[in-house]
């Protein structure tokens, strides 16, 4: 099948992943072989080679994250993302007058699955400190990936109520204007992306995950998150684009070009095993902050038990978009021995090399 | 951030920049029976200057929102100038091969173009002259095949072998654009096409255990997924005319325990869309329009929520193409 136009070309000569989940071409390279193959090294010379490159280039990198202890929802959500802003360094000057825009993870609801999505308590805490902080705006943008209802979404996670009492705006980034952006990062064939305008005309983009292992990619964080600034009606639903292009190569590809200014990682209760939306609850107890998202994503990593190392996406994308080695990261807050807690992944091929960690 | 133009009217930003009405479970009362046409008004004015509609007021044209806008003002007998301007924005937008992309700033994905072909052959009159756009349109959806990949009963099982329809060329079919595409074929009269069948066939395929469709996935890994109220009822449209199978049997079911406590529109209207599609409209399917409609009203318009609303009355809808 020839390449569709528009930058959007996926064909034969980007495939170096199969379809999520489904089986790869013959003699290709699918996404479950490349990740069994053993973790970085197994992305190919694109990414393990650019990985050993800029691990060197690591040593001048340094980037300060947050952790924070709350034991659930109804904890002072508030007053610990404000000393978790302070602790890293975000100061007022920085965000008085500015868009801000939370971007929480509702890739799909199910009325006894709440650990799906990041809770609404976690983004109203967020968007009262950024308030608080003198923004112009804050308001909450998301672009799921498996249902094409923003509404129903909303309705059913309990944030459409939520956004609504505290007069909070919500964007659907799925049926957004769009504009198209050279890749910055180069790990896929995409010439560029397509991002919605809201995305562009925010000053922070606050990426907003809930903590989960993914049974493709091993873990689901901050990085990760990003696939839901991609609009639907350009990638579609499930916004198979990215998985054809290979979904770690696509991880790099959307952060290196969006490049959000901040992370704050719903770790109270995550989601281990099948996820990111058959998994079990993981309780951890903890918010995680940082302006660095691979450092923030090695932290969390080692919070579920894990090597960062061990993923392929942060193993690439360490010294390039980001310290993930643990000299490299300042640690404040509680030491991420108080709470980490060992997240169990599937027992699966390409996820073993990440559980052996 | 770099800081991109705004648009003049925040309100009328894309997705909408206002909090979201809360759903309208407490409004129980009686509702005025002419939401409709209130509706179908105002929808009609939110055309912009091209003749489109975007996925928000003032935002870009977009063919999605164009071709069920034109559909619902149709079944509405409303506004026909504004449904021929509609056609002929549609027809501009319509790519050389019979494509018709996302917008006029894409030149793809190219999904919609089932959409377009539904418009331009089921807007009775206003669609005379559109004899060689549907032409093109339909050899390019019997063109297009959603990419194939070799069974992985491990990872998947749904048959990966047939072909349906992708949102993005080069990738794999999935459930809302196959059934977008069959209903095309059908209003085309080419519900005996062998791809047209075998777009039957996958959306039976990827009918889930329990009732329903989603996206298009029945199980990944361990886990049988969840269906998708939406999903479900453009699947069941789709199938209209077939033989009933437990399938179809099994979707209505699930429509029917599920719509009773939605309030969000698409959800709604396409999950009606699917039941009347099988003359299974639940009682209540007014009552709950009209709620919805009432909380659509309390925002700036979404025009392709408001007309699949109107779409899924009582009237004859045009998306439905019987057997």
């Amino acid at each position: 099948m020839s390449p569709d136009r528009a930058g959007l070309k996926v064909g034969p000569m980007n495939q170096r992943c199969a379809a999520p989940g489904a089986s790869q071409g013959r003699g290709r390279l699918s996404r479950r072989r490349l990740l069994a193959a053993g973790g970085a090294l197994a992305l190919g010379w694109s990414v393990a080679g650019s990985a050993l490159w800029w691990r060197r280039r690591e040593n001048g990198q340094r980037a300060a994250v947050f952790i924070g202890r709350a034991a659930d929802y109804a904890a002072d959500l508030a007053a610990l993302i404000a000393a978790g802003l302070r602790e890293i360094g975000l100061t007022r000057t920085q965000v008085r007058g500015r868009r801000v825009l939370l971007k929480p993870n509702l890739v799909e609801t199910a009325a006894d699955r709440p650990h799906i999505n990041t809770h609404p308590a976690l983004v109203l805490a967020a968007a009262e400190v950024f308030r608080r902080l003198d923004a112009a705006e804050v308001f909450v943008a998301e672009g799921q990936g498996h249902r094409r209802d923003s509404w129903l979404v909303l309705d059913e996670s309990g944030m459409g109520e939520a956004l609504a009492q505290a007069s909070i705006e919500f964007v659907d980034l799925n049926h957004d204007d769009v504009e198209p952006v050279p890749n910055a990062g180069g790990w896929t064939a995409l010439d560029q992306l397509y991002l919605p305008r809201t995305l562009r005309s925010a000053d922070i983009l606050v990426s907003m995950p809930k903590l989960k292992t993914h049974h493709w990619a091993g873990v689901t964080c901050a990085m990760k998150n990003l696939f839901g600034v991609m609009p639907g009606i350009v990638y579609g639903w499930p916004k198979n684009v990215l998985h054809w292009a290979g979904i770690p190569q696509a991880i790099l590809d959307i952060s290196a070009t969006v490049r959000p200014a901040l992370a704050i990682v719903d770790a109270i209760v995550g989601m281990e095993g099948d996820g990111p939306i058959m998994g079990t609850p993981r309780h951890v107890g903890a918010v995680v902050i940082g302006r660095n998202l691979p450092a923030v994503d090695a932290t969390c990593v080692r919070l579920m038990g894990l090597d960062p190392q061990r993923v392929p996406y942060l193993a690439a994308a360490s010294g390039r978009l980001g310290p993930i080695r643990a000299g490299n990261i300042a640690q404040r807050g509680e030491p991420i021995a108080a709470l980490q807690t060992r997240f169990r992944l599937l027992d699966l091929p390409h996820l073993r090399a990440m559980q052996r960690a | 951030m770099q800081r991109a133009t705004r648009l003049d009217d925040e309100s009328a930003a894309p997705g909408g920049r206002r909090p979201l009405p809360r759903p309208p479970q407490i409004e129980t009362g009686p509702v005025s029976s002419d939401w409709r046409s209130v509706l179908a008004e105002r929808l009609a004015g939110a055309a912009n200057a091209a003749g489109a509609w975007g996925y928000a007021a003032v935002s870009t044209g977009c063919a999605e929102p164009t071709a069920l806008a034109a559909l619902a003002l149709v079944a509405q007998h409303a506004a026909p100038l504004r449904v021929r301007c509609a056609l002929d924005w549609l027809a501009q937008l319509q790519r050389r091969d019979g494509a018709v992309p996302v917008s006029a700033q894409v030149s793809s994905p190219c999904w919609p173009t089932a959409l377009a072909a539904l418009a331009w052959l089921r807007c009775g009159s206003a669609a005379d002259g559109f004899g060689r756009r549907i032409a093109a349109a339909i050899d390019w959806l019997l063109e297009t095949r959603g990419r194939a990949v070799p069974p992985d009963p491990a990872a998947h099982d749904h048959d990966t072998t047939l072909g349906g329809w992708p949102w993005v060329t080069g990738t794999h079919s999935w459930v809302e654009p196959t059934a977008c595409a069959v209903l095309a074929l059908r209003a085309a009269g080419h519900a005996a096409h062998p791809r047209t069948r075998e777009g039957v066939t996958l959306l039976l395929d990827r009918a889930l255990p329990d009732g329903g469709w989603n996206y298009g996935n029945r199980r990944v890994l361990e886990h049988v997924l969840r269906p998708f109220p939406a999903t479900t009822g453009l699947a069941l449209a789709a199938l209209a005319g077939e033989p009933r199978t437990a399938a179809v049997d099994a979707g209505l079911d699930y429509l029917a325990r599920e719509l009773p406590r939605i309030h969000a529109p698409l959800s709604l209207a396409w999950g009606l869309i699917g039941m009347r599609a099988w003359n299974a409209t639940p009682a209540q399917a007014e009552e709950w329009l009209a709620a919805c409609a009432r909380r659509l009203l309390e925002r700036p318009v979404i025009p392709h929520y408001e007309a699949l609303l109107l779409l899924a009355g009582p009237e004859k809808c045009p998306l439905i193409v019987p057997g």
